[in-house]
C-alpha cells in the first residue's frame, strides 16, 4: 500500500523512477559517501560481504492491544506495504493513527501486551528482527550530556566494533560518520545537559542517528526524527536520512507534520489514519497554496471533526465559508471515501504486486548488527566513558564533594577537639553516628545523575550495544576514584578536627569505613534507581530505607534493647550503619581512658564503655566489621544486576502472559470487542505503553 | 446565552471615561463588527478580508456592544530598537533594528520569523515584559499616547502553561475569576462570565476534567493552551499578547487554538501572537503578518498580500507549498548553514538547485533583497500612512489593568481554598508524606516499644525524642517538588498582578494547616502510645503541639529554600544541608553546653527549632519520672537529675516557654519568607537595570554605538532550564 506522493500521474511515475534508481547509477554514486561502504567491507571479515541490502515487506499486518480492563483494540488493521533499499519511506498520519505502532511492529519492538498477526518479510524470509539487527532511533535523545559529539561517537564505535579492527580504521569510520551526518562543525562541542549549554536539538538528533548508523545497518527505523525541531534542523535531518538511503539502505521514518521542504525529500509516503492506509486522491485535490502533507493530514485527521463540532457548539466562533470540499464533509466520510478509492486504485494493485514479489524472492539473511567488541573491551570503554562523564558532570560528584567538605567542616567545628572528658564519651558516639548516618545520607544528591545514566543504559541496551554485566562493572570501577577522593578529603577533615583516636591505623580505618559506607549507599541507590519509575519515588524510598537502617544501627537504641523479632534479627544485621558503628566505636574508644563524672573517681577505660555503655561486641575485630561492609557492596551490586535482569526478562514476560490470559477470557465470553474501524477515532497510541515499559526496564 | 453578559461585565470592569472624541476610523471599525455580515473595514486593503472572514458566521456572530468602542486599543510602535548589552567589553547584541508597525482591534497579528529572529523580543518589548538587562529605544504608542505597559497591564500568555495540575478546568477558571473580578459583581454575573469564557474557548467538553501533572493524566496540550488563554480573557483585556501559542501542538489543536484566538479578536480586541511554523490552515486564520528576520522587518501588512509581495520581489511561492513555509524558507539563514555543511560532507544535494532556482542564492541575500524591496513597497507606504494616522489619534487614555480588582480577604479566601484543593488532590504533596510518617512512626514505636524506666531507658528516651524531632521532620523534603510547582504558579500569577505576597504566604499556611495537624496527630498518637511516654493528657497535648510546631517551622524553612534555589536538585541538596545543620545543633548529637560558642551556640542553636523542641520534649517527658540505677543495688535517678546532669539542659524556664519559642520561630520564618519574596521581586530588577544602564552609559561614549555587529542568533533571554522544561528533573 505504498503510494507515491504527488497528485498527478505523470509526476508520480517520475518520482517512482527516481526512487527506484539502481544503486549503481551515476547519480546515486555521487551521493554515496566513499567511506561508508568501503571501509566496512574491506576491513572486516568476509562474511559481511555480499548482498547486504534489506528488502522489507509486510502483509496483512494487524496489531491488537489488550487494555488494562481486558478490552482489546485493533491499533493497526490489515496493513500491507514494502520498503526497498535505496528509498526513504515516510509514515505519516495524525497523532494516534498508529505510526509508531507500525514502526514498532516492523522492528519487533512491540510492547508485550500487543499482539501481531500478519507477516513481516525481510529479504523474503519471515523474520523477527531482534535487537540490533535493524537500527532504531527513538524519539528522545538519551545521550551523555558531558561528552563531545566526537567522543560520543567514538566511544560508541569502540564499544561495538570488533577488537581486531585497527584503531586507525575505527577512527576513520568515526570521522566518516561525523562527516556523513554533517556534524563536523559541532564535533568538539559538548552535547549539553540541564546545566550545560550544548548543541542544538537538531544536532542532538543527528548524533543519535550517527550512533545507529555507525555499524552501517542496512535497515534503519526512525521514530519521529523531526519532532521538536525547527524547520532548518528538520530539513537537515531529513536530508541526511535521504542521503543515507541513497547508499542503498532502507530507511523508514514516522513523521509528524513535515514542512514543505521536508516533505519534498521523501521517496515514498505511507499514510495512516486510525490504523488504515489511505491515498489522498479521491476528490480531495490539494489547494494550490498548501503543503500536500498538511493537506493529507487535514483530510484524514478526525480530530478536526471534533474541533469543528466544538466550535459550532460554542456559537461564539464564526466559521468562515470556503470552497474547500473538506468543509462540507466530515473527516470520517473523507477517510472512508479515500480508503475505498485507494483499495480499487492502481496504486494499491501495484503495491500488492510488489509485496507479493518481494515476499517470494529470497535474499541473504542479515546478520545481527549487535556489538562485536569483546566483553573486556566493552567494560574498559564503558569505564572510561563513565569516568569522563563523572569528571565533567558537576552534579555527579563535584557538587557532592563541596557539600561533604562543608558538612564535615561543620561537624569538625562542632566536635572540635573532643578530648577525653566524661562528656566526650557520648559526644564521640554521637559524632560517629552523625558521620555515618547523615554524611552517607547526602549520597542521595547523586540520584538524578544515576537516573540519567540508567536512561542512556536502557537505550544502548535495547540496541544491543553491551551487556548488563559490563555496565555494572564499569559503573563500579569508574565511581571508585571519586568516592575515594570524597571520602578521604572529608574523612581527613573530620578526623583531624575532631581529633579522634590518634594513630595512622585508626585514621586509615576511619576513612576506609567511611568509603565503604558511602559506596554501600551508592550501590543501594543504584539498585533503587533500577526499580523505581521516577526520581521522587527513588529519593523517598532511599531516604526511608536509610532512616530505618539508622534507627537500628545501635545508636538510637542500644543493640541489646532493640526488639529481637524483626529489628534485631535480621534488620540490624542488614543495616550497614550497624557494622560501621560497631567498627568505628572499637576503633575510636579502645585504648583510651576517660575522666569520670567527678575528678576523684577513677578513670573509665574505653573497653568498659564499649561493653557496657554502647553494648558493642568487643570480641570481634573491627576489621571483620569493615570486611562485612565491603562484602555488602558486592551484595548490593549483585542485587542491582539481578534487578536489571528481572526488569528486562521477567517483567515483559509477565505482562505478556497476563495480556494473553485476559484475551483468552475475553474470547471465551464472545468475540473480541474490536472497535469498529470507522468509529476508531483516537486509537490509543502504543507509545504510552512502550514508554512506561522502557522506563521500567 | 450567557454571552449577553459579557459586554455588561466588561463595561462594569472598565467603567472608565468615554473617549473624548473618537476618531472616524474607529467608528467605521465598530460598525463593521456590529453588522456581522457584509461589513467591511475601511481602506482598500481591508475589503477582501472583511468579506471573507465575516461572511460565514454572520448569523451567530456576536457583535460587540457599544461598550467595545471605548475599549478599542490601537498599538503603534515606531523605530523600535532593542539591544542586549554584553557582559564585559564584548559587542552589544542588537536584537531589533528600528521596527515600525501597528496593531488594530478586531484583528489578529502573527509575528513570524525563523528561530532567533527576534519574535519573542518584539512581543516582549510591546508588552513591556523585556527583561531588565535589555535596553529598549523607540516609541510604543497606545491609542496615540506614549504609555508604558508593564506586567499586569495587558494580557500576556506565555509559551509555558503553568497551571495547577490537580484542579479541573472549570475550577481553575472559577478560582481565577474569584481572585481577580471586582467584588461589585453579583454571583450570577461571575458565574456567567466563567461559563461564557469556557464556552468561548471551546472548553466545555473538558470543563470537568483534571488538568494533570506528572503523575496524573489530564487534558491535552491544546486544551491547556486554550485554558491559559481563557484565564487571560476573563477580565476582558483590550490587548492580548501570546508567545508561540501553537508550539508543541498537533495540527488540529493548533488550529483550534488559533481559531479561538480569532474569535477573541473579533470581539474588538487587539491580538498579537508570535508563531513558529504554522501549518497552512493555521496561517490562513491570521489577518496581519509581521515577518522578521535577524531583527529586521521583511514584511508587514495583510497576511494574504504577503504572497503577492514575495512574488513581486522575485520569490514566488511554489505551487503545493504553504506560504508560511515558503516565507520562512526564504529568510531562514540557518538553511545557508545547512547547505554549507551538506556540501562539506560530500553529500551535495542531487538536483535541488533545479527545482528551486532562487534557492541557489543563499538566504542571506534573499533576505537582504526582501528587506530592501519591502522598504519601498506599496505595503510599507500604506503601513506608514496608517501609522501616522493612528499615532495622531487620541483614544481613551485609561488603561484598565488586568490585575486583580478583588478585595484582599476575597483573594485570601479563594487562594486558600484553591491551595487546599490542590494539596488534598496531589498525592505527592501531603498524602504520601502522611503514609511515610505512619510507617516511620510504627517503626519507631516498635523499636522503642514500652520503653520503661530501666537504666538504659534514660538514653533510649532521649534518643527517641531526638529521632522524632530530627528525622521525622526531615521527611518534609519529600514535598519539595510540590513546593517548587507552587512557587512557579505564584511567580506567574504575581507577575500578572493577581495577588500580593502576603496573601500568598498566609493562604499557603492556612491551607496546609489541616494537613500538618493530621500529620502531627497521627505521628504523635502512634509514637506516644507505643513508646509509652510519660502519661497524662496535658503531656500528650504538649507532645503533639511540639511536633506540629516543629513540622510547621521546617515547612516554612523549606519554602524559603524553594524560593531561593533555581531548581529541584539544588533545593534538595541545600535543604538537606540546612536540616543537617539544624539536627547537629539541636542539642542531641552534641549537648548544648559543649557546642562551640561563637557560631554554633549563638546564634545557630537559638534560631534552630530543634533545640527548643528537644528541651521542651525532655522536660515534658522526664520530669517527675524515676529511673533505675545502672546496677540493681544502685540508687535511683530522678528525671530532674537526668535532665540537668546527663543531658545538661537548664531547668530555669518551663516547657511552655520552649513551645512558645518554636511558635515564635514559625512566625519569624514566615516573615523571612515574605521578605525573601519581596526582596527577590524588588532587588533583582533593580540590579539588572543598574547593570544595563551602566553598560549603556559606557557604550554611549563610544562612537561606534550604532554600528555594532548584529548577531544572527542571540542568546535566549530565558534560562536554559526554563526553555527546555528542565526546571526540575522530575519527569
Amino acid at each position: 500500500m505504498i503510494t507515491n506522493k504527488g497528485s498527478s500521474n505523470s509526476e508520480a511515475v517520475m518520482m517512482e523512477i527516481e526512487a527506484n534508481k539502481p544503486t549503481g547509477n551515476g547519480m546515486v554514486v555521487g551521493g554515496l559517501s566513499p567511506l561508508s561502504e568501503t571501509i566496512w567491507k574491506e576491513k572486516t571479515s568476509s562474511d559481511m560481504v555480499g548482498d547486504v541490502s534489506a528488502r522489507l515487506a509486510w502483509k496483512d499486518l494487524t496489531v491488537m492491544v489488550t487494555l488494562s480492563n481486558g478490552e482489546t483494540q485493533n491499533v493497526l488493521e490489515g496493513l500491507t506495504g514494502y520498503a526497498e533499499p535505496g528509498t526513504f519511506t515516510a509514515l505519516m498520519g495524525p497523532s494516534g493513527s498508529g505510526k509508531s505502532t507500525l514502526l514498532d511492529a516492523l522492528s519487533s519492538r512491540l510492547a508485550t501486551n500487543a499482539f501481531l498477526s500478519g507477516n513481516v518479510f525481510l529479504n523474503g524470509r519471515k523474520t523477527k528482527l531482534s535487537f540490533g539487527t535493524a537500527a532504531y532511533v527513538t524519539q528522545d535523545d538519551n545521550l551523555i550530556g558531558t561528552l563531545t559529539v566526537r567522543e560520543t561517537i567514538s566511544y560508541s564505535a569502540r564499544l561495538r566494533l570488533p577488537d581486531k579492527m585497527a584503531w586507525s580504521d575505527k577512527r576513520a569510520l568515526v570521522e566518516s560518520t561525523i562527516v556523513e551526518m554533517g556534524l563536523q562543525d559541532c564535533a568538539d562541542t559538548v552535547i549539553g545537559n540541564w546545566h550545560l549549554r550544548g548543541i542544538s536539538g537538531g544536532e542532538k538528533r543527528r548524533v543519535s542517528i550517527a550512533l545507529e548508523i555507525l555499524m552501517r545497518p542496512r535497515l534503519l527505523f526512525l521514530d519521529e526524527p523531526t519532532s521538536g525541531l525547527d524547520s532548518a534542523s528538520a530539513f537537515f535531518v531529513t536530508q541526511t536520512l535521504r542521503g543515507l538511503s541513497r547508499d542503498g539502505r532502507t530507511v523508514i521514518a514516522s513523521i509528524h507534520q513535515p514542512s514543505s521542504e521536508v516533505f519534498e525529500l521523501f521517496d515514498r509516503l505511507y499514510l495512516l489514519s486510525g490504523g488504515k492506509t489511505f491515498f489522498s486522491q479521491a476528490g480531495f485535490p490539494c489547494p494550490a497554496l498548501r503543503n500536500p502533507s498538511d493537506h493529507f493530514l487535514r483530510c484524514i485527521n478526525s480530530d478536526f471533526d471534533k474541533v469543528k463540532a466544538t466550535l459550532k457548539g460554542s456559537m461564539k466562533l464564526r466559521f468562515e465559508a470556503s470552497d474547500d470540499p473538506l468543509e462540507k464533509v466530515t473527516t470520517a466520510e473523507a477517510i472512508r471515501a479515500l480508503t475505498d478509492y485507494y483499495r480499487t486504485s492502481q496504486y494499491c494493485y501495484l503495491a500488492n504486486e510488489k509485496v507479493e514479489e518481494m515476499s517470494k524472492v529470497k535474499g541473504t539473511v542479515l546478520d545481527s548488527g549487535g556489538s562485536q567488541a569483546s566483553f573486556l573491551m566493552q567494560s574498559c570503554m564503558l569505564t572510561k566513558r563513565s569516568f569522563v562523564n563523572m569528571s565533567r558532570d558537576f552534579g555527579y560528584y563535584w557538587l557532592r564533594l563541596v557539600i561533604y567538605v562543608l558538612v564535615t567542616v561543620c561537624i569538625g567545628t562542632i566536635y572540635l577537639n573532643v578530648g577525653t572528658s566524661y562528656n566526650s564519651i557520648l559526644a564521640r558516639g554521637a559524632c560517629a553516628s552523625f558521620v555515618f548516618g547523615f554524611v552517607t545520607f547526602m549520597s542521595i544528591g547523586g540520584f538524578p545523575s544515576f537516573v540519567e545514566d540508567m536512561k542512556v543504559f536502557q537505550r544502548e541496551r535495547l540496541n544491543g550495544h553491551y551487556g548488563v554485566t559490563a555496565f555494572v562493572i564499569s559503573n563500579t570501577i569508574s565511581a571508585m576514584p571519586f568516592l575515594i577522593l570524597i571520602t578521604f578529603i572529608s574523612g581527613t577533615i573530620c578526623y583531624y578536627m575532631v581529633r579522634l583516636h590518634p594513630g595512622f591505623v585508626h585514621y586509615l580505618f576511619f576513612v576506609l569505613c567511611l568509603y565503604a559506607s558511602v559506596t554501600v549507599v551508592e550501590s543501594l541507590m543504584m539498585a533503587i534507581a533500577s526499580v523505581v519509575p521516577n526520581f521522587l519515588m527513588g529519593i523517598i524510598i532511599g531516604a526511608g530505607i536509610q532512616g530505618i537502617f539508622m534507627l537500628v544501627s545501635g545508636y538510637f537504641r542500644l543493640p541489646n534493647d532493640i526488639p529481637k523479632p524483626v529489628w534485631r534479627y535480621p534488620m540490624s544485621y542488614i543495616s550497614f550503619h550497624f557494622w560501621a558503628l560497631q567498627g568505628q566505636y572499637q576503633n575510636d574508644l579502645k585504648g583510651l581512658m576517660f575522666d569520670n563524672q567527678t575528678p576523684d573517681l577513677p578513670k573509665i577505660p574505653g573497653e568498659y564503655i564499649l561493653e557496657y555503655v554502647f553494648q558493642i561486641t568487643v570480641t570481634r575485630s573491627k576489621w571483620i566489621d569493615l570486611g562485612i561492609i565491603f562484602s555488602m557492596i558486592i551484595v548490593y551490586r549483585i542485587i542491582f544486576f539481578v534487578m536489571i535482569k528481572i526488569n528486562e526478562d521477567l517483567t515483559p514476560w509477565v505482562r505478556g502472559y497476563l495480556a494473553r490470559k485476559r484475551m483468552k477470557q475475553k474470547s471465551g465470553g464472545g468475540l473480541n470487542t474490536t472497535v469498529a474501524p470507522y468509529g476508531l477515532t483516537q486509537s490509543p497510541s502504543l507509545r504510552t505503553y512502550v514508554a512506561t515499559d522502557h522506563r521500567k526496564r | 446565552m450567557s454571552h449577553n453578559h459579557h459586554p455588561t461585565v466588561a463595561f462594569k470592569i472598565n467603567a472608565g471615561p468615554l473617549p473624548p472624541h473618537p476618531s472616524p476610523q474607529m467608528e467605521i471599525e465598530v460598525s463593521s463588527f456590529g453588522g456581522g455580515g457584509g461589513g467591511s473595514h475601511s481602506g482598500s486593503r481591508m475589503a477582501e478580508h472583511g468579506g471573507s472572514n465575516e461572511g460565514g458566521g454572520g448569523g451567530i456572530s456576536m457583535g460587540p456592544s457599544p461598550s467595545m468602542k471605548e475599549r478599542a486599543s490601537y498599538l503603534v510602535w515606531q523605530d523600535l530598537r532593542v539591544m542586549l548589552p554584553n557582559s564585559g567589553d564584548g559587542p552589544t547584541k542588537r536584537l531589533l533594528h528600528g521596527l515600525n508597525g501597528f496593531a488594530e482591534p478586531g484583528r489578529i497579528m502573527a509575528i513570524m520569523g525563523p528561530s532567533g529572529s527576534g519574535k519573542s523580543t518584539l512581543l516582549d518589548a510591546l508588552a513591556g515584559r523585556l527583561s531588565k538587562n535589555v535596553v529598549m529605544a523607540g516609541d510604543i504608542l497606545l491609542n496615540g499616547e506614549k504609555k508604558k505597559l508593564t506586567y499586569g497591564a495587558v494580557a500576556y500568555v506565555t509559551q509555558e502553561d503553568i497551571l495547577m495540575g490537580t484542579l479541573t478546568v472549570r475550577e481553575t477558571i472559577t478560582y481565577s475569576a474569584h481572585l481577580r473580578l471586582p467584588p461589585t459583581l453579583t454571583k450570577e454575573e461571575v458565574q456567567d462570565t466563567i461559563e461564557g469564557t469556557i464556552l468561548e474557548m471551546g472548553l466545555e467538553d473538558c470543563a470537568d476534567r483534571l488538568i494533570g501533572n506528572w503523575h496524573l493524566r489530564g487534558i491535552s496540550g491544546g486544551e491547556k493552551k486554550r485554558l491559559s488563554i481563557a484565564l487571560e480573557i476573563l477580565v476582558r483585556p483590550r490587548l492580548m499578547f501570546l508567545d508561540e501559542p501553537t508550539s508543541g501542538l498537533d495540527s488540529a489543536s493548533a488550529f483550534f487554538v488559533v481559531q479561538a484566538l480569532k474569535s477573541v479578536a473579533r470581539d474588538g480586541r487587539t491580538v498579537i501572537s508570535s508563531i513558529h511554523q504554522p501549518s497552512g490552515e493555521v496561517f490562513a486564520l491570521f489577518d496581519d503578518l509581521y515577518l522578521l528576520s535577524g531583527g529586521e522587518t521583511v514584511y508587514f501588512g495583510e497576511a494574504k498580500e504577503a504572497i503577492e509581495f514575495f512574488a513581486d520581489s522575485g520569490f514566488p511561492c511554489p505551487i503545493k507549498r504553504n506560504p508560511s513555509d515558503h516565507f520562512l524558507r526564504c529568510i531562514n539563514s540557518d538553511f545557508d548553514v545547512v547547505a554549507a555543511t551538506l556540501k562539506g560532507s560530500l553529500r551535495i544535494q542531487e538536483k535541488r538547485e533545479e527545482s528551486d532556482p532562487f534557492m541557489s542564492l543563499g538566504t542571506a541575500r534573499i533576505k537582504a533583497t526582501l528587506v530592501e524591496k519591502y522598504r519601498w513597497s506599496k505595503y510599507a507606504i500604506k503601513a506608514r500612512a496608517k501609522m501616522k494616522h493612528l499615532s495622531a489619534m487620541r483614544g481613551p487614555v485609561t488603561m484598565p489593568s488586568t490585575a486583580s480588582q478583588a478585595a484582599w480577604w476575597k483573594q485570601l479566601d479563594t487562594l486558600t481554598r484553591r491551595s487546599f484543593v490542590n494539596m488534598s488532590r496531589d498525592m505527592g504533596y501531603y498524602w504520601l508524606r502522611i503514609i511515610i510518617y505512619l510507617v516511620v512512626s510504627i517503626c519507631v514505636g516498635t523499636i522503642f516499644f514500652d520503653v520503661g524506666t530501666g537504666y538504659t531507658a534514660i538514653l533510649a528516651r532521649g534518643a527517641c525524642g531526638g529521632f522524632i524531632t530530627g528525622f521525622m521532620t526531615f521527611m518534609s523534603i519529600g514535598s519539595f517538588p510540590s513546593f517548587i510547582e507552587d512557587m512557579k504558579i505564584f511567580t506567574r500569577e504575581r507577575l500578572n498582578g493577581y495577588y500580593g505576597v502576603g496573601v500568598f504566604i498566609l493562604s499557603n499556611f492556612l491551607s496546609s494547616f489541616p494537613f500538618l495537624v493530621a500529620v502531627s496527630l497521627v505521628t504523635g498518637t502512634i509514637t506516644w502510645n507505643m513508646v509509652k511516654f510519660n502519661h497524662g493528657f496535658s503531656r500528650f497535648a504538649f507532645y503533639c503541639l511540639n511536633l506540629f510546631g516543629s513540622i510547621a517551622v521546617i515547612e516554612s524553612c523549606m519554602m524559603i529554600v524553594a524560593a531561593l534555589v533555581p531548581n529541584f536538585l539544588f533545593g534538595l541538596v541545600i535543604g538537606a544541608g540546612v536540616l543537617g545543620v539544624m539536627m547537629m545543633t539541636s542539642g542531641f548529637f552534641r549537648q548544648l553546653p559543649d557546642l562551640p560558642k561563637p557560631f554554633w551556640r549563638y546564634p545557630v542553636s537559638y534560631i534552630n527549632y530543634g533545640s527548643w523542641a528537644i528541651q521542651g520534649g525532655y522536660k515534658n517527658d522526664l520530669l517527675n519520672l524515676v529511673f533505675d540505677g545502672l546496677l540493681p543495688g544502685d540508687p535511683k535517678t530522678t528525671g530532674k537529675e537526668v535532665i540537668t546532669k546527663l543531658f545538661r539542659l537548664p531547668l530555669t524556664h518551663s516547657k511552655w516557654w520552649d513551645l512558645f519559642a518554636i511558635y515564635a520561630l514559625l512566625v519569624i520564618y514566615r516573615l523571612t519568607f515574605f521578605l525573601v519574596l519581596k526582596l527577590k521581586e524588588k532587588l533583582l530588577p533593580i540590579l539588572q537595570s543598574m547593570y544595563a544602564k551602566r553598560t549603556v552609559h559606557r557604550l554611549k561614549r563610544r562612537a561606534s554605538f550604532i554600528k555594532f555587529p548584529s548577531s544572527r542568533r542571540y542568546q535566549n533571554l530565558r534560562t536554559l532550564s526554563a526553555r527546555e522544561g528542565l526546571g526540575s528533573p522530575v519527569p
